[in-house]
């Protein structure tokens, strides 16, 4: 594989979707929700639709996503007192003890993944669900993907499901001109959606 | 006028009938009644108070397997609980309906549970009904003055001035066991709104309720007007997205360009209530051509010649100028589906409540797929059926009274042929009314909201003040709680125990993932304590919950103890099973093509073309379905799912819109023969331009749902009545509107 984020000895967590395969039905919106207690109205993780077409030629397709836990992370660089870090494994977390609430990381960012947290005070995104995959239990979102449109895994790791998928398919990934190196990968649909 | 302080006293109508106009509903909320359903310190959350910079925990007291009820496919979920509190509800892999896996309202269900609009006490009403004014009652007076209201009335009128009525869920069999001993035969479920036309013409045509679907192998679907992507099954529509995924070709007949459409291979934007004319084409098509399963067809089916004879006519072109679809497209589509046969399909469907002609239209479907032999092979329609419970011990009980009564719903002296547990829902509701056969007097309603799921929500509000006494148990002040007499409050399903479940010979476990909330009840326990007062006790043989369970499980090789902590256990294989694939429990015993039941009631035998109302012009035909956030008119209060969906807007094409000056976003009014309301648009490519759609179970008027009370309209204040004569099914699609700008 021939990709930046690859690193044969280390771990390097990333998703993989199947936009083909998301039905919208933003169970994993809800599930993260839970999971994480995010605050009614404010998610970290949703789903893109894009509707194309007039009556009755029409598309529409659903692009899940969340934080992207760049490699080269535009909120990183920006983050004045260093609440937002990033992990060996490539995990992208905030220190919400360490945030001042500036919102520079929110303007840095590319993908529009953070938002602020009233009832944290402080600036909150996707963190991969870092609880859950310390205990070794998969991201809430993907866990409950009734689509099986949500991937996640060591990229590093050629049996892992993820590294399959990409050896397999060609992909794509999302404002890639923006050189953050994102750690989403979107698998091109093999059917032709005009 | 009333006494307003004597709940069994009658509402004068018209104080009654204001509600029924959604316009007609503002106002503050009622200052005493409301107090009592949010008593200060309700506002349960369903999240933590935890340090800012601590993480979710992932170590819980426990983990409890149990059974989902956010809609009736009953996944199996676990409930992880720390400190007494939910934290969060994740997906059985062992159970075959979950995989693993909730759909967003399975995950959303603590806020089910959590809802801080939850009914928490028994209630009965201190004002005129739906003034909203509630005054506390004990369980033991609740349910000494239900019982008390109940024997009145049975004794002044007869049991069958009683009226029970309950949507599908797991206590069904102690509701239908207290109705049975009761003595009423006035049964009501919501199955005439929902799917009475697809289970009669499959018990029609091939002796069964629902084939089942194997998507595994399947390579050619056609779905008529199923969304089985938005409205979730949570297995089916992972093996839908699945067969799709693999490469199935997959052919969406629907006015909207629904989740389903957008993933098919071939989405046609049929006429609405022509269906049944594509579906006869493609039938003869396959005779004409001689496509069809020729062995298949000699072995196990009937009625071959006047199924031959009855669609000779119904060609491509002449469907085309019903349908709106090319008659080439339809002609190809006929011999794809013959040739990827027996691994392909036509669904039987769900909610069939369309037209008048949506029996024929699913006789028509059901034919289709046993001429190409879709039926017990791999990717073909499947055999399923079996009892809800069977394998499991029973509770003993004595034998029911014998009901002379007739039907209030017409079955069977008006609707000969519609099942007994089907019913027919709206004639019910219509003949509380008119008083035929006979005046009833008292409505017990068990989880259920007809006052918002029937049509024409003003006749239900009519036939609401017709009774003078009405009792509604529920987790929540729906809408036909509010306006009842008294209101018991049960437990959420991740409070309780509920009979056990099996599927595919696997028993599930409902069981409480932590106690009731405030002092609702298990439905098990409410029926035990309001049989007993009625006088029925030896129906309801079990001492607490538990035991009912540990009767269940009596012949089996499993304890309680062991069935919660592992949540399910494999039934053992009788050896007497066989193969009974092939065995068709019709009158002939064959999949009958043309059926003589049909005939012998003045039907026809065979699927014939019956022509649906169509809309006049500039009226549209009001369409309604499922979203995959919301169940029915349950879930609407639920904040997780309310913030996801909070309202319900119209959609209404481009084109018609423009004519009309509206944009999207604009607030219009809605208008048919039964009701106006105001809404907003959304002005969307993705809708046929003589449609409207709405999804239902909005516009709530019970105020003391505070999330979505007034939000949205409600499809009820807009849909007519119409019964099919065959199976009872009522027409949803039928009814026309006219859309202005507000
Ligand atoms: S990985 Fe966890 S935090 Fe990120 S979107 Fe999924 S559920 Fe939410
Ligand atoms: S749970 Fe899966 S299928 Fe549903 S919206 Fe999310 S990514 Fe799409
Ligand atoms: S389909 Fe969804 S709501 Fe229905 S039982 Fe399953 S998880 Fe619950």
């Amino acid at each position: 594989m021939d990709h930046p984020n690859t690193s044969p000895a280390k771990t390097r967590w990333v998703f993989v979707m199947e936009p083909e395969r998301c039905i919208d039905c933003e169970a994993c919106m809800i599930s993260c929700s839970v999971e994480n207690e995010a605050p009614l109205g404010k998610h970290r993780n949703w789903i893109v639709k894009i509707d194309k077409g007039i009556y009755p030629n029409l598309s529409t397709t659903f692009l899940p996503e969340n934080c992207h836990h760049c490699s080269n992370p535009p909120c990183e660089r920006v983050c004045p007192t260093g609440a937002t870090y990033r992990r060996e494994d490539g995990l992208v977390l905030v220190d919400f003890d360490k945030c001042i609430g500036c919102k520079y990381c929110m303007m840095a960012c590319p993908y529009d993944a953070r938002f602020v947290n009233e009832e944290k005070k402080a600036v909150d995104k996707c963190t991969f669900c870092v609880h859950r995959l310390d205990a070794g239990l998969p991201p809430a979102c993907v866990e409950t993907c009734i689509g099986h449109a949500r991937h996640f895994g060591n990229i590093n790791d050629p049996e892992s499901e993820v590294a399959k998928l990409l050896a397999k398919h060609p992909y794509y990934r999302l404002y890639e001109e923006a050189g953050s190196e994102p750690a989403i990968y979107y698998i091109y649909s093999n059917r032709v959606i005009e | 006028m009333t006494d307003e302080s004597n709940p069994s006293s009658r509402v004068s109508r018209r104080q009654f009938l204001r509600w029924a106009g959604a316009t007609a509903v503002a106002g503050a909320l009622a200052a005493s009644g409301l107090d009592l359903l949010h008593p200060l310190g309700t506002e349960a959350a369903f999240r933590s108070v935890r340090r800012l910079s601590d993480a979710p925990p992932t170590q819980f007291d426990r983990e409890v397997a149990s059974l989902c009820e956010m809609c009736v496919w009953r996944c199996g979920l676990r409930a992880k609980v720390k400190d007494e509190r939910i934290y969060k509800l994740e997906g059985n892999p062992f159970h075959p309906h979950s995989r693993g896996m909730l759909c967003p309202r399975g995950q959303a269900g603590i806020a089910t549970a959590y809802d801080p609009d939850r009914l928490k006490y028994p209630l009965i009403r201190s004002g005129p009904r739906g003034s909203g004014k509630w005054r506390r009652l004990s369980w033991n007076e609740a349910l000494d003055y239900v019982a008390a209201q109940m024997l009145a009335i049975k004794n002044q009128y007869g049991a069958e001035a009683m009226i029970f009525s309950t949507t599908h869920n797991l206590v069904q069999t102690q509701f239908e066991n207290m109705l049975h001993a009761f003595g009423t035969p006035n049964y009501g479920t919501q199955r005439s709104l929902c799917y009475n036309s697809m289970i009669t013409a499959n018990l029609m045509t091939f002796g069964l309720e629902e084939p089942g679907r194997d998507y595994s192998q399947a390579r050619y679907i056609i779905y008529t007007g199923r969304n089985v992507l938005d409205s979730i099954s949570n297995s089916e529509s992972q093996d839908a997205m699945s067969a799709i995924a693999r490469g199935a070709k997959v052919v969406v007949l629907e006015p909207r360009f629904t989740k389903t459409a957008a993933k098919a291979t071939e989405w046609l934007p049929i006429k609405p209530g022509t269906d049944l004319a594509f579906h006869l084409a493609l039938i003869q098509v396959i005779i004409e051509q001689e496509l069809y399963d020729a062995d298949f067809v000699q072995e196990y089916t009937v009625g071959f010649a006047a199924l031959r004879e009855a669609t000779q006519s119904y060609t491509p072109e002449w469907a085309a100028g019903k349908c709106e679809i090319p008659a080439e497209t339809i002609r190809r589509i006929a011999i794809e589906f013959a040739q990827a046969a027996p691994q392909a399909f036509a669904h039987p469907n769900w909610r069939t409540s369309n037209f008048l002609n949506s029996f024929q239209t699913e006789r028509a479907i059901a034919c289709l797929n046993a001429l190409v032999g879709s039926w017990g092979r791999p990717g073909s329609l499947q055999p399923v059926g079996g009892e809800e419970g069977a394998g499991l011990g029973s509770i003993p009980q004595p034998a029911y009274p014998r009901t002379a009564a007739a039907r209030l719903d017409g079955v069977p002296w008006k609707y000969p042929l519609v099942p007994l547990k089907l019913g027919v829902f709206q004639e019910l509701r219509d003949n509380i009314i008119t008083g035929q056969p006979y005046q009833p007097h008292g409505w017990f309603v068990y989880r259920q909201n007809p006052a918002q799921s029937l049509p024409d929500r003003t006749k239900t509000a009519e036939a609401m003040s017709k009774l003078d006494f009405i009792v509604t148990i529920d987790v929540s002040m729906n809408d036909t709680a509010w306006f009842s007499d008294v209101v018991l409050p049960e437990a959420s399903y991740l409070e309780r125990y509920d009979p056990l479940a099996v599927v595919d010979g696997t028993v599930f476990i409902r069981q409480p993932a932590i106690a009731p909330l405030y002092e609702s009840k298990p439905g098990l326990w409410i029926f035990k304590e309001l049989g007993q007062r009625l006088g029925l006790g030896d129906y309801f043989q079990y001492k607490d919950e538990e035991d009912y369970l540990r009767q269940q499980l009596a012949p089996l090789d499993i304890t309680l103890e062991e069935l919660k902590a592992k949540g399910h256990y494999r039934l053992p294989t009788s050896a007497a099973e066989g193969d009974k694939a092939f065995v068709f429990n019709t009158p002939t015993g064959k999949i009958e093509l043309a059926s003589q039941t049909l005939a012998n009631s003045g039907f026809s035998a065979v699927p014939v073309w019956e022509e649906p109302v169509s809309n006049a012009p500039g009226a549209f035909f009001l369409l309604s379905g499922k979203v995959a956030q919301h169940t029915q008119c349950a879930t609407h209060n639920n904040k997780l799912l309310h913030e996801r969906m909070p309202s319900n807007p119209l959609w209404l094409n481009t084109v018609p819109a423009a004519e009309r000056g509206i944009r999207d976003g604009d607030e219009v009014w809605v208008e048919s023969p039964a009701g106006k309301v105001k809404t907003v648009a959304y002005v969307t490519e993705k809708i046929r331009p003589d449609c409207v759609f709405m999804t239902f179970g909005f516009g709530h008027v019970s105020k003391a749902l505070v999330t979505s009370y007034g939000q949205g309209i409600s499809d009820s204040s807009l849909h007519l009545s119409f019964t099919d004569p065959v199976s009872g099914s009522q027409a949803l699609s039928q009814t026309f509107v006219t859309v202005t700008k507000a």
